[in-house]
């Protein structure tokens, strides 16, 4: 019994010194319930997006956007009058936009109906929850104008990309995924595993430069995730109606993608000494990556201050990029977005360059 | 002195807190020779190795390998250096023959079929060139890593503890083939603990103890220098033999159930012979040897033998 005891304690005492024992059963479990909390609470300050492009010059209008502001879900801007809404909704990838009509309180003063439409793309959380708000803010102001009469009401339109559905929404945002869990945990793991069979010091032994063999697991992620996108949107189109669409600019920015996080991996690899604390270092770094990145829902469904979080996300600017090119057809947000992920990569490559020793010190 | 390809001057590794791993040692390797580098673990050989092989950097000191300072001019070194570390581990998903191409294609060669397969042949991994490496045994594991640091042809091959844990055929294998290598005009650098080891393949050995080098030369020299005595063995006497000669006013040494009585000149083996005939113990067998190598080690640095291998 003993025996027994003392092998647990030892075995107890080992397993936490590791540190990716800590992690996993004290910090993980943290991560997740502050990350799951912070996404579903809808907590927080601000809300969702929410441009209006407001044609109306009379009193009504203004009372609608107050009682909108006066919810606390939506934070308000305004779009320039002169703007074609559809074609702003397009140019700026947004997935939400209401418009109010230039007849908008004389329709209300005449007793008439007085539409106003909500644009946005009707496959996301964001668009569906707006909805609901924006229905329980025109139920008040019904009430306040008329006593429940529904003089204003909400029509809804389809802007962004005709006829989209999850799996356009969602498509991109597996690709971005995938390149980032296959570039970055195989980068970080495969550090560890050469690290600790001696394989970097053997490789110190040639001629091969750490900058040579980055390059050469960029080009072997690059080729495989070229292969994964195609097979990934050629099962998706045989299987779904999809309006999401392959472009050049979806290529470039898979490679671009595969050269951010090959460099992140093996800037992660060059801290790690052993497989576990490999996987230990991917997870912390990936995991949250992947939840507030845009892969699972619209970012503008979390609050304000996730959102921001997200900014610094580089798998953000990757997902955000690819639905401006796959879904909007903006190519000049795209590229954009292809520039962060560029920038972040040659950072990422001469720092992982850097800092990576083959050889003990 | 000329002929030196590795010259080694003061060489100090601290390891912090403040752990000398390697204290102040100097010597030269020449030409053509196989140099062994010989301690029981922990005695500072692969540290030592490893800086000359330029994969870690020492504290202090001036380490020259072809005239080059191994740290600032590492590039041109190691185009000339094969190394096979302590503990090789080969690409396991690789065959070898895959496997000696990448290595040659590492160095900037371009190794044709023939050119493999010879390869293959000389470290007698023909028969398995097409087997992942991870089903090799730890032999032929071993082999192909003497291939792959053999694939540049180096003038200066450096194999760390390269027969350690594998059985006594394939043990026999590798010195056939650091043999080989070295009738091709390669100087090896050869770390070991095991004594036969560097007794049958070094022409000089530098006997490493906590860091510092305690005693150089070739082998047979060694013996000569330190090891003037000749020894009585009394096969199977035991702690109680030795514990009975003590009583006697006789010292020994035991050593796997033997006991060693040691005379400084041949002259007094005959009083000794007698001393002991007198006395009650129960012997299987008594005959007289030169001390070997392996006497020399023990006596200089005190360390005990187990299976074959130095403990410190």
């Amino acid at each position: 019994m003993n025996r027994i005891l003392s092998d647990a304690y030892s075995f107890g005492i080992q397993y936490l010194r590791t540190k990716v024992g800590a992690f996993f059963s004290f910090i993980f479990p943290l991560i997740l319930i502050l990350l799951f909390g912070a996404v579903f609470s809808g907590g927080g300050e601000g809300g969702i997006s929410l441009p209006v492009q407001n044609m109306d010059q009379g009193q009504f209008s203004d009372i609608l956007l107050d009682v909108l502001n006066g919810t606390g879900y939506f934070d308000i801007s305004m779009i320039d009058r002169g703007e074609e809404i559809t074609q702003y909704i397009n140019d700026n990838s947004l997935t939400l936009a209401l418009y109010v009509p230039s007849n908008f309180s004389a329709n209300i003063g005449a007793s008439t109906q007085a539409p106003v439409t909500l644009y946005g793309d009707m496959s996301k959380a964001s668009f569906q929850v707006a909805q609901g708000v924006l229905n329980a803010a025109i139920t008040q102001l019904n009430y306040n104008l008329s006593g429940g009469i529904g003089l204003v009401s909400l029509d809804v339109q389809n802007a962004g990309s005709e006829k989209l559905s999850a799996y356009d929404f969602y498509l991109p945002g597996f690709v971005g995924l995938t390149v980032m869990i296959s570039s970055m945990y195989f980068m970080t793991s495969m550090c560890a595993e050469y690290r600790g069979r001696g394989y970097f010091k053997l490789l110190a032994t040639t001629l091969m430069r750490k900058s040579d063999w980055l390059v050469s697991k960029f080009i072997f992620n690059s080729v495989l995730l070229i292969a994964s996108l195609l097979v990934t949107f050629g099962f998706a189109a045989l299987l779904f109606d999809l309006e999401a669409v392959l472009t050049p600019m979806s290529f470039v920015l898979v490679v671009g993608g595969a050269f951010l996080f090959t460099s992140l991996g093996m800037l992660l690899g060059s801290i790690v000494k052993d497989p576990e604390s490999g996987s230990a270092v991917s997870n912390a770094i990936g995991f949250p990556m992947m939840f507030l990145s845009g892969s699972f829902w619209d970012l503008n469904f979390m609050p304000q201050y996730m959102q921001i979080i997200a900014k610094v996300m580089p798998l953000t600017y990757l997902n955000d990029g690819l639905r401006d090119t796959m879904i909007y057809g903006n190519e000049t947000s795209a590229l954009m977005n292809l520039a962060v992920v560029a920038v972040l990569g040659l950072v990422f490559f001469a720092l992982a360059s850097r800092l990576m020793s083959w050889k003990e010190k | 002195m000329s002929d030196a390809i590795v010259e080694v001057n003061d060489l100090v590794k601290r390891y912090p807190p403040d752990i000398k791993a390697v204290d102040g040692i100097s010597f030269s390797i020449q030409k053509g020779r196989v140099f062994s580098l010989l301690g029981p673990n922990g005695a500072g050989k692969t540290t030592t190795v490893e800086i000359l092989e330029g994969l870690r950097c020492p504290t202090s000191g001036r380490v020259r390998v072809f005239g080059m300072d191994v740290i600032k001019d590492y590039s041109p070194i190691r185009k000339r250096v094969g190394v096979l570390p302590q503990n090789f581990e080969p690409f396991d998903l690789l065959s070898p023959y895959e496997a000696v191409r990448y290595w040659g294609d590492e160095f900037g060669l371009s190794l044709g079929k023939k050119e493999i397969n010879e390869m293959l042949e000389m470290v007698g991994l023909s028969e398995r060139r097409t087997s992942m490496s991870k089903k090799l045994s730890g032999g032929e594991k071993r082999k192909l890593g003497i291939a792959l640091s053999m694939v540049n042809n180096p003038e200066l091959l450096f194999l760390d503890e390269p027969t350690t844990g594998l059985d006594p055929k394939a043990r026999r294998d590798l010195w056939g083939l650091i043999e080989k290598t070295r009738k091709r005009g390669t100087t090896v650098v050869l770390t070991t603990h095991y004594l036969d080891e560097a007794e049958k393949l070094a022409d000089h050995v530098a006997i490493m103890h906590r860091g510092k080098i305690i005693a150089t030369g070739p082998p047979e020299e060694l013996v000569k220098r330190y090891g003037k005595k000749t020894a009585i063995v009394l096969v199977g006497v035991g702690k109680e033999g030795l514990r009975e000669l003590s009583r006697r006013g006789i010292d020994g040494t035991e050593r796997n159930g033997d006991v060693m009585v040691t005379v400084n000149d041949p002259s007094e083996l005959r009083v000794m012979f007698a001393k002991l005939s007198s006395i009650e113990i129960n012997l299987k067998e008594m005959y007289t040897r030169r001390e070997t190598l392996e006497d020399v080690f023990l006596s200089l640095i005190g360390a005990r033998m187990e299976e074959g291998v130095l403990q410190a």
